[in-house]
């Protein structure tokens, strides 16, 4: 009986949900495309000089596999939620595309510091895409409990921090542009659980809500499979020496093969009568990308990579499995996984990546040893308390009921946000 | 007429393979020495990646964005691809008839790129009379426009020597005029009221958000295909991009603005987000700051959201004209809007001011080429003898697929979110 008027018109549910759940989002995003154009107009060129052809078909290659990881990839990597699948998907295609505007203009004016001309070329783009990836990631711990107003707000000051984190360790820790990169993993997973900290958290009875029906997650393998096909493109990108690349794309390869191999064989093991769980599947085929991510081109033959891709599926699943617990007890709330798909495989590469370089060092110069293994760790750690201290910072802000946050009963419930007459309805 | 559509098909095909015997041969190059041989070879084959971009774009995107329908997804995406498949074959044949002064064609990447093209036009078209119409219809009006779109492509870019490089004005303008002339002229008045199955359910629009990714991800492909090599590539490239990012911004704003209480609309999200890589394709290449294009993209994302807001009812009520994915707000607007910023890019540019007319004048043929070209095709289907579906049978997969029966699975699913819904309601 009360299905009935609602089906037939839609916004009557207005009434029943919060009126202007998040009325400021026209102003707001109308204001920032308005000033970014205006900065746009004032501080930015093309690069004029003229390029090989080859090299330009080159790296709009990669540009192409980047965004297709960051848009149709993460998109629909999160859309495991039966009730969130258009917030998910949609959101992220906001939240790349507000990103990538905002991160070239302020990896122009941090890496000159000042407020001259910053020439746009192919690479920026690419670096602005990869960094807004960073955004894509954390917001895989919050979705479902923030509205789009409250995300634009993490992505302006995750933003911030990861630029503001690739520069300080460029200058002051001797990383290279492909490390500080690579390092995105950690930086966004630890950002993304820190924030989701400070969240209010979903009620223990809201089981029906998180739980999922088959095409959603079908749509969530569709993400996962994107993902999976295009990452030694993300890894191998940022490398300057073709030999390097190469060895990154083959190790890339390698690894996630095994991780996709073990992924389903730990999940069935894992299980008492032998099932394959879907969510482990989605998740864990992807940790050995990640874990391969940093030490990608150091890593001397594939039985390595193998190795590495096996023990970040491994441990991905049991932390899945076990470790959520764990969580639950901190009182965090992880609504996609990415602890266990980005979080602690990216520690995995930055611990392998620390032992390989020291390991190089070993054969030239003994006595560099400590020092390196020292800068290294040292960047390692940096991002992740940079994460974890602008995450806490963003959780904090975002906190505020002047936002409007979602009511908690309304969390992973896309409908207030979407107009439509049959989301009344059953779907 | 039983065997209506296998033969047509089937003669159709025929008929293309026999035009490639005699009209078509492969691009070879009079050049001695393995050394400059395989250098060439090298460089034709640049373009592929380019190529292999669109071609998803033909195939995936354009297929998957129709997909929004709740019973109507194996049409849209099968038929999409029968039309595209024989588009391209019949568009290397026109264009390549009509650029090589009669003599045989040569094909190589380029005359692919240039048959996707084509193709996207027909598929442009589609969306506009889509779920009304017969597949024997379909192919009827993919031979049709097809020919007249590489005459007005030809006329533009050959004799006008108008400059549109991500075809605003001769793909998306010419596509969406085109359709609706046809859509005009098959108009229903019995489907003047909604009809119950033109609406779309929760995963059905999910599945159009897919086409929607595929083509904005590689939409500065399909700008930059055919520029010319070098720094023109380059800007196609960011411009597009830019352009893009800046529309999805103000289609969110707009979207959540126009909408009761704040909320977004899907319909906006799938189509207008798009408009951007529209309207930026007529100056993509040509010297424009980044700001320029990103006020493109912007602009014509907020057209968009407001043609699918006022627009398309009015054309419904008031022009009987039924328009069923919205190709005017889409395609034909926004092209329309680059048209004018390519004209407005030379003005403030240092080129000469005779380009401008030019451009104008192309914008101008290539509207005016789509609605006459149209209004033909439209009066052609509507010879009753195409078996186009019956008015309650409009937007149906069931009238021309097997389509599988319900199985114990739907109903589990069905009975499970009906369930969890009254639940949440409680």
């Amino acid at each position: 009986m009360l299905v009935e008027p609602l089906h037939r018109d839609g916004h009557r549910m207005g009434s029943k949900y919060q009126q202007s759940l998040w009325g400021c989002l026209p102003l707001w995003a109308l204001l920032l495309e308005v000033a970014l154009i205006l900065i746009f107009l004032l501080f930015t060129s093309y690069d004029t000089s003229s390029k090989d052809q080859k090299d330009l078909l080159g790296t709009f290659r990669v540009i192409q596999d980047v965004i297709l990881m960051a848009a149709l990839g993460l998109g629909f990597l999160n859309t495991s939620l039966r009730r969130h699948c258009w917030s998910s998907v949609a959101f992220n295609l906001f939240l790349l595309a507000l990103g990538v505007q905002f991160t070239v203009l302020l990896d122009g004016f941090l890496k000159q510091l000042s407020l001259k001309k910053i020439v746009i070329n192919l690479s920026s783009v690419q670096m602005a895409t990869m960094s807004a990836t960073s955004v894509l990631i954390s917001a895989g711990t919050v979705l479902g409990k923030v509205n789009l107003v409250q995300l634009v707000l993490m992505m302006l000051i995750e933003l911030t921090a990861f630029s503001t984190t690739r520069i300080v360790g460029k200058k002051l820790l001797n990383m290279d542009n492909h490390i500080s990169m690579m390092y995105i993993h950690v930086f966004a997973a630890y950002f993304g659980l820190t924030a989701s900290y400070c969240l209010p958290k979903p009620p223990k009875e809201m089981k029906q809500e998180t739980q999922m029906a088959t095409s959603p997650s079908l749509f969530a393998m569709l993400g996962t499979l994107f993902l999976w096909i295009f990452w030694p493109s993300f890894n191998s990108s940022l490398l300057d020496l073709l030999s390097e690349r190469k060895k990154a794309v083959f190790n890339t390869y390698y690894a996630l093969a095994v991780s996709a191999v073990t992924a389903i064989l730990v999940s069935a093991l894992v299980h008492s009568r032998g099932k394959i769980n879907m969510i482990h599947i989605h998740n864990a085929v992807l940790a050995g990308g990640v874990a391969v991510g940093p030490a990608c081109y150091l890593i001397p033959s594939p039985w390595l990579a193998m190795l590495l891709g096996l023990i970040a599926g491994l441990i991905s699943i049991l932390e899945a499995k076990y470790l959520s617990v764990c969580f639950q007890m901190l009182n965090i709330h992880d609504t996609y996984g990415v602890h266990y798909t980005f979080g602690l495989p990216g520690l995995l590469g930055g611990i392998i990546y620390v032992v390989l370089m020291a390991h190089q060092v070993m054969w030239t110069d003994i006595s560099m040893v400590r020092y390196q293994v020292l800068t290294n760790l040292g960047a390692l750690s940096f991002s992740v308390i940079m994460g974890m201290v602008f995450g806490l910072l963003t959780g904090f802000i975002l906190s505020f009921k002047i936002w409007k946050p979602p009511y908690v009963a309304n969390y992973f419930n896309g409908r207030p946000f979407w107009t439509s007459p049959y989301l009344a309805a059953g779907y | 007429m039983r065997f209506q559509f296998s033969l047509i098909a089937i003669g159709l095909e025929v008929t293309m393979i026999i035009l490639f015997g005699v009209f078509v041969e492969y691009e070879t190059d009079q050049i001695t020495g393995t050394q400059s041989l395989s250098t060439h070879m090298n460089g034709s084959l640049d373009l592929y990646p380019l190529f292999q971009d669109i071609h998803v774009m033909i195939f995936a995107g354009f297929g998957f964005v129709m997909t929004f329908l709740k019973k109507y997804g194996f049409s849209s995406v099968g038929i999409n691809l029968l039309i595209a498949a024989l588009g391209l074959q019949w568009g290397t044949l026109v264009q390549g008839y009509l650029y090589s002064n009669g003599k045989k064609t040569r094909v190589g990447i380029r005359n692919m790129i240039n048959a996707d093209f084509s193709a996207a036009t027909v598929l442009i078209s589609f969306g506009a009379v889509l779920g009304k119409t017969s597949p024997v219809q379909m192919l009827i009006m993919t031979i049709i426009e097809i020919a007249v779109f590489a005459g007005n492509e030809y006329a533009v870019g050959a004799r006008l020597l108008a400059s549109d490089v991500g075809a605003s004005m001769t793909i998306h303008a010419f596509g969406a005029y085109f359709g609706l002339a046809v859509a005009g002229v098959l108009y229903r008045p019995t489907l003047r009221k909604r009809h119950p199955n033109e609406e779309s359910v929760y995963h059905s629009d999910i599945f159009a958000m897919i086409g929607t990714l595929f083509l904005w991800i590689f939409w500065p492909s399909f700008n930059s295909a055919i520029a010319d090599p070098g720094v023109n590539q380059h800007r196609a490239m960011v411009n597009t991009y830019f352009s893009l990012a800046a529309c999805v911004v103000s289609v969110f704003a707009f979207s959540s603005l126009l909408e009761p209480g704040n909320r977004l609309n899907m319909v906006h999200i799938q189509n207008a987000t798009l408009a951007g890589g529209v309207a930026v394709g007529a100056c993509a290449d040509m010297v424009v700051h980044p700001y320029f294009s990103m006020l493109i993209g912007s602009i014509a994302g907020i057209v968009s959201v407001l043609g699918f807001k006022y627009l398309t009812p009015l054309f419904t009520t008031k022009l009987r004209i039924h328009d069923t994915c919205g190709v005017h707000n889409l395609h034909g607007l926004p092209g329309v809007i680059g048209g004018l910023a390519s004209i407005l890019a030379i003005a403030v540019g240092e080129t000469d001011r005779h380009s401008m007319g030019r451009q104008a004048a192309a914008l101008f043929t290539s509207i005016a080429t789509a609605i006459g070209g149209g209004l033909i095709t439209g009066l052609i289907l509507r010879i009753p003898v195409w078996g186009p579906p019956a008015d309650e049978d409009c937007y149906d997969d069931s009238v021309y697929w097997k389509v599988p029966q319900r199985t114990e699975h739907d109903y589990h699913f069905q009975e499970y979110g009906s369930h969890s819904h009254q639940e949440i309601e409680i």
